[in-house]
């Protein structure tokens, strides 16, 4: 029975912190000027014709085909915003997304579009080492760097830049919204997304005021970046995103999270791939917020509800308690996506891409028991494998390569082989 | 080079995406030219009697709709992607023994050809509407939910003249031995799921449109093979 008691009181906890996190997503998009894609208030409109709006540098680091990759691509291409250039940058001619970059370059003869493909080994993060060679070329002295799995509205640029106006920001990042969804693997992707990333998010923002950035989508100034070590300084860790906020924060710059949501699409993920890359975050949250990554077990209110029928009995009073609080998380969770999909209503109805389908939202204690599972995983693995390449992580998702011969490279080895085995 | 694949099915049979989305998943991944190729089974046996009730086959009554939504898709496929769509269908003759067995492809056909016709009847019928003819899967296939067709490599003395060319691959298996005959060929994914794209395609160094198209598969050269993975 103390068992029960005792994680009915974490998960009521659970169900709290989570309280939380849904009233500041709700105040964070209630907030004037957020909006999903096109998307305009008339007060923002006014706003925009009195501002100037400097040329940017958009960096797109391209590596393998994601979901929805030439809608991706082309919205950046049809941004409205007075003077962009794009930089595709790749490390290689037969990288699947060099031909969907070529197909968009062609499309748009007229916009600024650069394809660079150069191999670029400079660190061991690969995105870094992909953003090197384009940054070298980048024309103006605002650089975006926009992740390939992202879709945006035609108001995007606008919305960020306006927050540069501030001589002290240093770097605007944004919500994401995982949308579309046709394989487990990415309804569940989705749900994550939109519950649980974007609910700390919003807190860490509002109540903690944390700086909190989101690597797909990364406005900054060239001195600015260059002020605090430039990527040479990133190219080695893996949260490139979060040492990059760190670092403007120290400079005393500040990191500013713009409300303009940003669209993933996520539409046929394999469950092993939504594992491998919630497993991959875990180990570099554990590793940056030690203790603090525990909360998160903690605020896992499903995972913990269910426990009890496990470590105690399967009774009716255990069972019950589980299925109330996964009730309330899905509902909470169907509140959540019913608030984004309300401020993107316009967006909605031009693209049916737009929303999770509600339906999904039952899957949500299912996505919550599998990642209180892999929660456990960072604390027994330190290694992670990233685009292709196997990497040993330590404090501050600092890198360094896995050692190829030696007692411990048995193992990876052996599991390689297992994995081998069973494709 | 144009990154091509000529085998693949929509939910008009037993593909597992509706047309539109199958369109989507090629366009995006930045093919060229696509050929969209339900299955018509031949309903004489009870296979095809199964495959006809659970309407995993393209009947004569629905063929005029299959066309015209494949065409229209090819439409916005072209303004949308500029990737080319071609119409065709698999003609699936499938008996309880692999050796009887066989599926061809028939790119860019006009009118149905009924599966149930004899194999020289379909062939001429093909030739007639200027399609291609390819002989999809020929040889032992590797997967085990796959049913082998071998009749047309078996009674390939008297039917490789129709046969315009050979899948050499298919999904994740070659099939060396056209390459030991010097047969023309082609390799497809025979997609039938999303994953699927990931799999063996062909590489054609010609003009992107269907008659250059056709002519260098025929004439197999420019032909080149490639495992497209991600």
């Amino acid at each position: 029975m103390i068992i029960f008691l005792i994680f009915s009181c974490l998960t009521i906890l659970g169900l709290i912190a989570y309280g939380f996190q849904i009233w500041s997503i709700r105040s964070t998009l209630k907030e004037k000027g957020t909006g999903i894609g096109t998307e305009k208030d008339s007060d923002t409109d006014k706003e925009n014709t009195t501002m100037t709006f400097p040329a940017v540098s958009i960096l797109k680091p391209l590596k393998g085909l994601d979901d929805n990759l030439f809608d991706n691509l082309e919205s950046i291409c049809l941004l409205d915003y007075p003077a962009y250039e794009i930089i595709f940058s790749l490390q290689d001619h037969n990288d699947p997304a060099f031909k969907v970059a070529r197909k968009i370059k062609d499309k748009y003869p007229d916009g600024d579009i650069t394809i660079m493909v150069e191999r670029c080994n400079a660190g061991l993060n690969p995105k870094v080492n992909n953003l090197i060679p384009a940054y070298k070329i980048a024309k103006h002295e605002l650089i975006l760097i926009s992740d390939s799995n992202v879709m945006v509205g035609k108001n995007y640029l606008r919305e960020i830049v306006k927050n540069m106006d501030d001589p002290d920001v240093g770097l605007v990042s944004n919500l994401i919204q995982g949308v579309g969804g046709r394989s487990f693997g990415a309804i569940f992707e989705n749900l994550h997304l939109n519950s649980f990333i974007m609910g700390s998010i919003c807190f860490l923002d509002k109540f903690l005021k944390m700086p909190c950035v989101v690597g797909k989508s990364m406005l900054m100034k060239k001195k600015d970046l260059e002020a605090i070590g430039g990527f040479k300084a990133i190219k080695n860790v893996l949260a490139e995103d979060y040492i990059i906020g760190k670092k403007m924060h120290k400079s005393g710059k500040k990191v500013i999270l713009s409300k303009h949501i940003i669209r993933n699409v996520n539409e046929y993920w394999g469950i092993r791939r939504f594992l491998n890359r919630h497993t991959r975050w875990g180990k570099l949250r554990w590793k940056i917020g030690g203790i603090r990554y525990l909360s998160e077990l903690l605020s896992n209110a499903v995972f913990m509800s269910s426990l009890p029928i496990f470590l105690w009995e399967p009774s009716k009073i255990t069972i019950s308690f589980a299925l109330i609080v996964s009730s309330v998380k899905v509902i909470g969770d169907f509140y959540i996506g019913k608030i984004i999909i309300r401020r993107g209503e316009i967006e909605k109805r031009r693209n049916e891409k737009s929303s999770v389908l509600l339906f999904y939202y039952l899957l949500s204690p299912i996505k919550d028991w599998l990642i209180g599972l892999i929660w456990f995983v960072p604390l027994l693995s330190n290694t992670v494998v990233w685009r292709g390449n196997r990497y040993i992580i330590g404090k501050d998702s600092m890198l360094s390569s896995c050692p190829e011969t030696g007692i411990w490279s048995w193992r990876y080895r052996a599991m390689d082989a297992i994995k081998t085995r069973f494709a | 080079m144009l990154l091509c694949d000529f085998h693949i099915h929509t939910k008009y049979s037993d593909g597992s995406v509706e047309l539109r989305r199958t369109v989507d998943l090629f366009g995006q991944a930045g093919f060229e030219v696509i050929a969209i190729t339900d299955h018509v089974v031949n309903g004489d046996n009870s296979f095809g009697k199964l495959a006809h009730r659970f309407r995993f086959s393209i009947k004569e009554d629905n063929f005029d709709e299959y066309m015209s939504c494949v065409r229209q898709e090819a439409e916005r496929a072209w303004d949308k992607y500029g990737m080319l769509i071609i119409p065709g269908v698999e003609i699936s003759k499938n008996h309880l023994s692999p050796e009887k067995s066989a599926h061809i492809l028939i790119i860019d056909i006009k009118e149905f050809i009924p599966a149930c016709l004899g194999y020289e009847k379909i062939f001429l019928e093909a030739k007639e509407q200027d399609a291609l003819i390819i002989a999809c899967h020929p040889h032992h296939s590797s997967e085990m939910t796959t049913r082998d067709t071998l009749f047309l490599w078996n009674n390939r003395d008297k039917y490789a003249k129709y046969i315009d060319a050979w899948e050499i691959a298919n999904r994740d298996d070659v099939f060396n031995v056209i390459s030991l005959k010097k047969y023309p060929y082609i390799a497809n994914s025979d997609f039938h799921r999303p994953r699927h794209i990931y799999s063996w395609k062909s590489l054609l160094n010609c003009e992107k449109n269907v008659e250059s198209i056709k002519r260098c598969i025929k004439h197999n050269k420019g032909v080149a093979i490639t495992l497209f993975r991600n």
